[in-house]
């Protein structure tokens, strides 16, 4: 069906449509809710890093993408994990630390990962998976698979020394990388200002790489086209490119709360953000979808709260 | 494991450590497509000390690459290969550059099949070259096996021949789907060994290399040749050892180990890296847990000194344990300090591996 975003572009039939790019992330949303809502029970047992305000970059993205591209991601993934097609029975199960969790437990919120549909896996110190993106990439080419490997990554990852070392190694030998930066101006509580004496853009240029920024990240239709454009050519042969996406985390870095009372933050710039979220522009149709996605949330949680524990023969498998 | 199964031909009755390395990489590729091997200089004209050499030409070079410096970077990059279905070998020139990829190894591929719940597998192998002598100094020397054989989802091994290097990539390379470290010695690279050593059907253990029955020496890498000189010195004089090769320091056989203490009654360690913390220190805590009633004798425990790798030579002589240290620890053990057992007039051991060519 055709449909209309908050800036007035038309969509067309070939593409993942604005409405079920709504539905995901609507979904992503209400998952995230409920989360802030049971925390307090400790039913989850790991720290969260909510993707609230954020989730319309990783629906947007996963779109355009083939479901056996391998899409590396962080700490902060609970949305790529939902976005790229994980089950949301193993993902509540996982965060609750039960053995039907996708990682039978042993991974909780910060390392979701579902291969069955190419998310690679998430890691918790910061840009360490970004060269596992390209190591998959040196694969996929060897192999002939016709896929494209991504590496989703904060601001902050650009900091680190083993971006520069991934990103020339790609660019060197051309290889079918995307990079995508979720640049949400913060690193915990400190400001791109306060860590960056380069600006994020024009980084991966110095390679040789094309980049694109994207002021709008809530705008799912403009990332997924974008994105869809950029992977044809990776895809093609054209070498790696680099997506910065700007988007803004509404939640506290980690945990479920708000922060803009902290004062860290600009309150101005975030009132602007959630102006522009279609997930409270688009009340109509949140309305409509919600109950089932509620449904199935509920489906979830019950499915984890009658799982099992991970028994202690679990302790030691999987070490080699 | 027969030698048939290799993709290196006749074995001859003698090679040397490093054409064992270059057969090995040569099988590595042979055997299965999706193996490559990335490191710094791998196609070069020295080809990593001859380990590599002609293997860019023999099979493409896109399966055998020279790398960007950039340690971290690359090893993430071998790790997201071997998730999506290649078997990359990297290559060090020297250990001391590993630590660089210390995150990689540790809080990656160390990881991903438990952290992930079994979901992944990294079959990985990273070569590292142990220097010494001719002041490598304090950068170019050390032999990380302790700190990496402390982390779980690692195997550690520190080869000390050709037939423990061949079998033991060969078994790597089809079957292991772990990340796997390989320590070799630098020093061993030129020398000639028989080949008539058996190896075990899985190399991935230790093994014993001489029978005795008055001290076990338990020893790694070129530790391993020390023994068997010290071994020979010491039988002149009546004393027997006993010699375990650990070779796989992540999986030691501890029963092995404990057989072999219990006959003796007598354990020396001897170790290429530091003591504290470290291998030796791992040995003397198996024993102890498992039976310490069985030593008849306080432990003996033989590594670099407590100190960084000096570069003049009459301090990197007493950094490194001699071979008379070796002799003299063992004759102690077994006699006590009034041994009376002459030691044997060597200061270096250096200069003893570069003039001696084996075979060993
Ligand atoms: C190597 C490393 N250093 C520091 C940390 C602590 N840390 C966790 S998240 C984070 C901020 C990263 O910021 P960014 O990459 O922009 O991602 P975001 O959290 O904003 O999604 C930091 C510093 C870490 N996990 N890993």
């Amino acid at each position: 069906m055709a449909f209309t975003d908050s800036e007035g572009k038309s969509d067309d039939d070939s593409k993942v449509s604005f409405e079920s790019m709504m539905y995901d992330a609507l979904k992503i949303r209400l998952v995230e809710e409920k989360i802030i809502e049971i925390y307090h029970s400790d039913r989850i047992q790991s720290p969260v890093h909510l993707s609230i305000g954020q989730e319309h970059v990783a629906v947007g993205v996963c779109a355009a993408l083939r479901r056996d591209d391998p899409l590396f991601g962080t700490y902060r993934s609970h949305a790529f994990y939902l976005a790229k097609g994980g089950d949301l029975k193993r993902m509540f199960a996982e965060l609750y630390g039960k053995a039907t969790g996708g990682a039978k437990g042993k991974a909780g919120s910060m390392h979701l990962s579902a291969p069955e549909v190419g998310f690679m896996g998430s890691s918790a110190v910061v840009a360490s998976n970004i060269p596992h993106a390209v190591g998959a990439a040196l694969a996929a080419r060897r192999r002939g698979t016709g896929q494209i490997a991504v590496a989703v990554f904060g601001d902050g990852a650009t900091e680190e020394g083993v971006f520069h070392e991934s990103i020339n190694f790609a660019a060197l030998h051309r290889l079918p990388v995307l990079f995508l930066c979720e640049n949400n101006g913060y690193a915990v509580h400190s400001p791109l200002a306060a860590r960056q004496a380069y600006r994020i853009g024009t980084l991966a240029a110095a390679y040789g790489v094309p980049t694109h920024s994207l002021e709008r990240g809530h705008d799912m239709m403009g990332i997924r086209d974008l994105t869809a454009a950029t992977a044809a050519r990776v895809r093609a042969g054209g070498g790696p490119e680099f997506l910065e996406i700007h988007t803004c985390r509404f939640r506290e870095h980690v945990g479920p709360g708000t922060d803009f009372d902290a004062g860290y933050r600009d309150d101005a710039a975030m009132l602007a953000w959630q102006a522009t979220d279609p997930l409270t522009v688009h009340r109509d149709l949140v309305d409509r979808m919600t109950p089932a996605l509620l449904a199935e949330i509920e489906a979830a949680m019950a499915f984890a709260d009658d799982s099992p524990w991970p028994g202690p023969e679990e302790l030691l498998t999987d070490v080699l | 494991m027969s030698s048939e199964s290799l993709n290196t031909g006749a074995m001859p009755d003698t090679l040397s450590y490093g054409e064992a390395l270059r057969l090995a990489m040569r099988d590595a590729l042979a055997c299965r497509p999706d193996t490559i091997i990335m490191g710094q200089g791998v196609d070069d004209h020295k080809g990593t000390f001859g380990t590599t050499l002609g293997l860019a030409g023999e099979f493409g070079a896109d399966r055998v690459f020279d790398t960007p410096l950039a340690e971290e970077g690359m090893t993430g990059i071998a790790i997201g290969a071997a998730l999506n279905g290649l078997y990359p070998i990297m290559t060090h020139i020297r250990a001391d550059f590993v630590l660089l990829a210390m995150n990689q190894i540790v809080n990656l591929a160390a990881k991903y099949r438990y952290m992930f719940g079994g979901c992944f597998e990294v079959p990985m192998m990273i070569r590292m070259v142990v220097g010494r002598s001719w002041g490598q100094g304090a950068q170019h020397s050390q032999s990380p096996q302790s700190l990496f054989a402390h982390i779980p989802g690692l195997i550690v091994v520190t080869p000390s021949s050709p037939r423990a290097i061949l079998s033991t990539y060969a078994h790597a390379v089809r079957h292991v789907r772990n990340p796997i470290l390989c320590i070799e010695h630098r020093l061993m690279y030129g020398l000639d060994f028989h080949m008539d050593e058996e190896m075990p059907a899985d190399p991935l253990t230790s093994r014993r290399i001489r029978r005795g029955r008055d001290l076990t020496i338990v020893a790694t890498s070129i530790m391993t040749l020390e023994a068997q000189r010290a071994a020979r010195h010491l039988a002149d004089f009546g004393i027997e050892a006993e010699i375990i090769d650990l070779h796989c320091v992540s999986h030691p056989d501890h029963d092995l180990i404990m057989d072999s203490v219990r006959r003796t009654g007598r354990l020396l360690v001897a170790d290429t890296s530091w003591l504290p913390y470290g291998t030796a220190a791992e040995i003397c805590r198996i024993v102890a847990e498992r039976d310490p009633s069985a030593l008849k004798a306080p432990v003996a425990t033989l590594g670099m000194a407590p100190a960084s790798c000096p570069t003049a030579k009459s301090l990197e002589d007493v950094f490194y344990p001699s071979l008379r240290d070796l002799v003299d620890r063992a004759a102690r053990l077994v006699r006590g300090g009034n041994h009376g057992i002459p030691l044997p007039d060597e200061r270096s051991m250096a200069d003893v591996y570069k003039r001696f060519k084996g075979p060993f």
